[in-house]
């Protein structure tokens, strides 16, 4: 079927002096499923934005169905068909999940009064057709992602779009729920509708689409059918000719160790050697804001040297845990060690991680304001803290023109990197990593990555990566722990794959083939 | 850089405010230039002017927006400096009055003290009612002002009335109690070079020591100063809020101390207030504040000549007050924008 | 009887001091529920006071001089909504400065056109106007019925924002913005032209109830008259949990208490006048207080839209 519901071209779209899409194009199908892959930072959301009436295009046109067509809001992409599944859920907690269908739907005319009553009825008949099953009664906040997803989808469905648009819906999911959604994207296609789907996961995008079109730097780089494509072909579409500075691993490590001092290595292996537990939860339990229990009777142990991986769905008690590990939060039941020198690495770096208004030194004094050495009694040492800022930014490679600039002037990539190095930098003996490459590009995260490792590896800390990235906790986790409905479960190293944890995510036990 | 952009926002926020004032007069049915001369005339035109008169009306509104400054700083907003300062001044009254016979050594700090613990008294109950309660303190400091007002009131009609018991005040306090004067001939006294004392402690303090940077850092970023800096915001918070309410206090004790020498009704025409401007002015900078505060020191020691001389209504100048911080605000925001 | 007439001297008393709260309440509950706080409320309302008093002298009727208060009010709240919603300013700090300018603006024009003398003005005023039947109920008929036309404004005004609020799609759009503005705006609706209109509406409202106290209620204007009640109407909007039907009962409930300061005076109390002025302040701080954590206010009250300018 080749009937074009929708093609963009040229589209230049610009974010203050940031080139966020420079020429990008796309074409969609009828009976299509078609994927849309590209890094981080690569363009995708906004082109989706602009497809779904959120944005407008500075330069470029925009066709539906053959028609050029100017979106002025994200009302006229609807009417044109276009149902946009964001990213960020956009339920509303406070309304019931009714009045969330209801949302944005307007009846002219009849603007004076709410017919949820017609939306039940509606909502239920496309549940029973599609198999999209959602709790009605429930409210927004006790859902879980899984939950809340399918109520985005259902609002979208809702509006009978002919093109059905998901930006990154598998980042939230268990395998087995990945599945489920791709099922149901079949179907959808197979009633001619076309199906738009963002990932940066290639496997993802290789099991479910039919067509794909790769972004690079906001470019369309390729635009082909799936058949004729393998997955070299598209990860070196996605990430351009090794052109990257790759470094020689020695150099590495040489920079390392000049970050680290003569002190670490000697510290290392006192530490090795020690083979330390650096961190223990015994039987810790911690009690939400309503009394439900959103940590259960928690055993863990950390050790010197190694990489725990928690693996798990967003929502099933990861916040607690990580502020519990920690230091951040101290009211639970049950036995808690850890270190007094904890670093974190929080998974919200904007509100949490940095102080937008405050610069490089000040960001860097958030986390080493403690430690005595940038004291004098009641006085900080403003000037020892400055050298350290600038160790980092040189090290860490954070991109700025100097420690002077504002956090808030810093990119995404930019501020993980202050972040990371201004936690790693303290050598702690215990760090907390929660989602710490989320939003970065492939740079970036695999720079992430290796300090996480390295900081293990070579300053013998033990370190904590709490996850929602499968892959990522797979990659650099020692021993992998799920985390469910506030539960810790050990998975077996016999299971370590993205089948085998995947199930336990969901609640398959270990035992479970 | 960051300098440059603040002082930059101060001058066209004044620039903005001064064309809207003068349009507003001239709509008024005033002349703007009459007007205008005779405030320049009344705060800065003589020394008397300006040793008697501006420098001494900026006192208390340095201190004030000092006060302001530190509590904005730390992300409380503290409305309340009006009743602040007025408890300050009516626990310095009480005092002063109370111990009248002791040695100047021992009085004057005691009763300056006493407005210190006045003021931070005073900022105790929103204060808790935000730490304890999570209730947001703007309302509450508001409504502080008020109960502060009439809490003066009631005092110099009862209490703390005059022997004579005539007029709604106090005794004057005795001499023991009394700022003394710096330039012989004007009315110029101890409580300037306090007020600078307190704006450089607060900038030390801000800058230098490490209580200082938590403050900063719940001010700029609370969640961040909680989860990455692992600071304890609601101790935090509580000390600077109450510290804020302690020099608004100490403002009144001041101008108790060093001007009137007795309590009355209606000793602040709203200094509490005026100091909201005179600390965002200054971008929040205790060492802009002593300029900011001087600046419209002179704005409201002028009113009182434009009054006489121009018919112009005193209520003008807070109007006036209010546009300075508006167009503080606007500033602010566009200059962010430009940034971004 | 005597306790009869104590008793419908209450009521009507609370009613009369609950209207003019209920009226600025009102309007802010709609602000709020979009999720701006408007501090500036009271600027508002001492805007309304005065284009109230100024209308009913120029146009000579008490019933001109409101419109003039609710335009007087809308005003006001314009300017506060162009810099909160058109610029991103600060919600809290923006209110402030609103209250501070109306005072003192109102003050000026006041003394401008009347002169800085001593004596009162005098106003045609907004007189009751007795609703048949209702208001011979007995005990509650006069204080409830025989009221200044605003009055019944307030009771009606009342249901008809309730079914605004929870019944119709203007009102779920509103109730979203205010909730999470980024889902409403996703959702296709315009947060910004939502939080507008609702400033507006909020301070139209206002400036109704400024107009009613210096025509209804006191008769004249005098400088800073409103003397805090936007303040205080703020907290009834908590007390009232931004529901208008509990709105209007709590700002009548306060009406009530702060009614009992004059109970007190003929039970002989001898009581400090001063602290009959503060009372309603007093009032208000204890009942924020003892509220605490019975409601939730709408999740984006006081954040700016969009998040980073």
């Amino acid at each position: 079927m080749t009937e074009v519901l929708a093609r963009l071209d040229g589209i230049v779209r610009h974010f203050g002096h940031v080139k966020a899409l420079d020429g990008a194009t796309l074409e969609i199908h009828a009976g299509e499923v078609h994927g849309i892959l590209g890094e981080n930072g690569a363009g995708k959301t906004t082109l989706l934005n602009i497809l779904g009436g959120i944005i407008r295009p500075d330069v470029g046109s925009l066709e539906m169905g053959g028609t050029p067509v100017r979106l002025q809001s994200a009302r006229a992409a609807w009417e044109m068909g276009v149902g946009l599944v964001h990213q960020h859920f956009t339920l509303v907690p406070g309304l019931s999940v009714l009045e969330n269908l209801a949302l944005g739907r307007r009846h002219e005319g009849r603007r004076w009064t709410l017919r949820l009553e017609e939306i039940r009825q509606e909502a239920y008949r496309l549940g029973r057709l599609t198999g999209l099953n959602v709790p009605f009664e429930a409210s927004i906040e006790e859902l879980g992602v899984g939950d809340r997803q399918r109520i985005e989808i259902l609002k979208a469905l809702l509006r009978d779009p002919q093109l059905l648009v998901l930006d990154e819906p598998t980042a939230v999911l268990a395998p087995a729920e990945i599945e489920q959604l791709f099922g149901l994207l079949r179907t959808l296609a197979n009633e001619g509708r076309a199906v738009v789907l963002v990932a940066h996961k290639l496997d993802e995008i290789l099991s479910i689409a039919d067509r794909v079109t790769v972004l690079r730097d906001g470019r369309t780089v390729m635009t082909a059918a799936l058949a004729d494509l393998d997955a070299a072909v598209l990860t070196e579409a996605m990430v351009g000719p090794s052109s990257r500075e790759e470094e020689e691993p020695e150099a590495r490590v040489r920079e390392v160790s000049s970050l680290f001092g003569q002190g670490t290595e000697r510290l290392a292996r006192d530490r090795a050697l020690a083979a330390r537990v650096v961190a223990s939860l015994n039987g810790i339990s911690v009690y939400g804001p309503r009394g439900e229990l959103v940590l259960q009777d928690v055993q863990l142990e950390v050790m010197s040297g190694e990489v725990i991986g928690v693996a798990g769905v967003e929502g099933n008690g990861q916040r607690d845990l990580a502020l519990l590990l920690s230091g951040r939060r101290d009211v639970y039941v049950g036995n808690l060690e850890i270190p007094d020198d904890v670093g974190f690495i929080p998974q919200d770096r904007n509100l949490e991680g940095l102080a937008a208004d405050f610069d490089l030194t000040e960001n860097v004094a958030l986390a080493v304001h403690r430690d005595p050495e940038f004291r004098w009694g009641p006085l900080l040492r403003w000037d020892v803290i400055k050298e350290r800022a600038k160790e980092i930014r040189s090290r860490f490679k954070v991109r700025s023109s100097d420690t002077r600039v504002l956090a808030r002037e810093l990119s995404g990539g930019n501020q993980q990197r202050l972040v990371v190095g201004r936690e790693l930098s303290r050598l702690p003996r215990l760090l907390i990593a929660e989602n710490p490459t989320r939003g970065l590009d492939l740079t970036a995260t695999a720079f992430v990555r290796g300090e996480l490792k390295r900081l293990a590896r070579e300053a013998a800390a033990g370190v904590v990566l709490i996850s929602t990235d499968l892959d990522e906790v797979l990659e650099l986790a020692d021993r992998i722990f799920v985390i469910l409905r506030g539960r810790l479960t050990l998975v077996p190293s016999v299971r370590h794959s993205r089948a085998g944890v995947g199930a336990m995510m969901l609640g398959g036990g270990p035992e479970v083939g | 850089m960051r300098r440059f952009g603040q002082l930059g926002v101060a001058v066209v926020a004044l620039l903005a405010t001064g064309i809207i004032a003068a349009g507003s007069l001239w709509l008024g049915g005033y002349d703007p230039l009459v007007a205008g001369r005779a405030m320049l005339q009344g705060s800065f035109g003589s020394g008397t002017a300006i040793l008697s008169v501006t420098m001494v009306r900026a006192v208390p509104l340095i201190v004030t927006g000092l006060a302001v400054a530190l509590a904005f700083r730390a992300g409380v907003w503290n409305i309340g400096a009006e009743g602040q300062l007025y408890a300050g001044a009516i626990a310095a009254a009480w005092v002063g009055l109370s111990w009248g016979s002791a040695p100047r050594w021992v009085l004057t700090p005691a009763v300056l003290l006493a407005a210190f613990l006045g003021g931070a008294l005073w900022a105790a109950i929103p204060a808790l009612m935000k730490v304890r309660l999570g209730i947001g303190e703007v309302i509450p400091t508001i409504l502080m002002n008020f109960v502060g007002i009439y809490l003066a009131a009631f005092m110099v009609h009862g209490p703390l009335q005059e022997a004579r018991g005539v007029f709604p005040q106090t005794d004057p306090i005795t001499d023991a109690a009394r700022l003394p004067v710096l330039v012989e001939g004007t009315r110029l006294h101890l409580g300037f070079p306090i007020a600078l004392l307190i704006g450089a402690m607060l900038w030390a303090g801000l800058r230098w020591t490490h209580f200082g940077f938590q403050v900063r850092s719940v001010g700029a970023s609370p969640e961040a100063a909680r989860v990455s800096g692992m600071i304890e915001s609601k101790r935090v918070l509580l000390v600077a809020f109450l510290t804020s309410g302690a020099i608004a206090g100490l403002a009144g004790g001041i101008e108790i101390t060093g001007v009137t020498f007795a309590l009355y009704e209606g000793l602040s025409p709203g200094w509490g207030y005026t100091a909201i401007a005179v600390a965002l002015l200054a971008g929040l900078h205790p060492a802009w504040v002593i300029f900011t505060g001087l600046l419209l020191g002179g704005l409201e020691a002028g009113a009182g000549a434009m009054q006489r001389e121009a018919g112009v209504p005193a209520a003008w100048v807070s109007a006036v007050e209010a546009l300075v911080i508006l167009f503080v605000l606007a500033g602010d925001q566009i200059r962010r924008r430009f940034h971004a | 009887m005597p306790e009869a007439i104590a008793i419908t001297a209450f009521l009507e008393a609370s009613v009369r001091l609950g209207i003019p709260l209920a009226l600025a309440a009102l309007g802010e509950t709609i602000t709020e529920r979009s999720g701006v706080i408007n501090i500036g409320l009271e600027g508002s309302l001492i805007a309304g006071a005065l284009g109230g008093a100024l209308g009913a002298l120029a146009l000579g009727g008490a019933g001109a001089g409101v419109l003039v208060g609710a335009l007087g009010g809308a005003l006001v709240a314009m300017i506060f909504a162009g810099f909160v919603v058109g610029l991103g300013t600060d919600q809290i700090i923006t209110g402030t400065a609103v209250t501070l300018g109306g005072l003192g603006f109102t003050g000026a024009i006041y003394q401008t056109r009347f002169g800085a003398t001593g004596t009162a003005l005098t106003l045609p005023t907004l007189s009751s106007v007795p609703i048949p039947f209702l208001s011979d109920i007995p005990l509650i008929g006069s204080a409830l019925f025989n009221q200044a036309p605003t009055s019944y404004f307030a009771y009606m005004v009342a249901p008809v924002l309730w079914y605004f609020v929870y019944r119709t799609e203007w009102g779920l759009e509103l109730r979203a913005v205010g909730e999470e503005p980024d889902a409403a705006a996703a959702a296709g609706v315009r947060v910004r032209w939502s939080r507008f209109w609702a400033t507006l509406f909020g301070g139209t409202l206002a400036g109704i109830a400024g107009a009613h106290l210096a025509l209804a209620h006191a008769g004249t204007f005098a400088e800073n008259m409103s003397a805090g009640r936007g303040f205080i109407a703020i907290a009834v909007v908590v007390l009232g949990r931004w529901n208008p039907l509990l709105v209007l009962l709590a700002a009548l409930f306060f009406g009530a208490a702060s009614a009992l300061q004059f109970q007190a005076q003929t039970l002989g109390l001898s009581l400090p006048y001063q602290l009959f002025l503060a009372f309603p302040y007093l009032l208000t701080l204890l009942a924020l207080a003892g509220w605490v954590g019975r409601s939730r206010a709408p999740a984006s009250l006081a954040l700016p839209w969009p998040k980073d300018r």
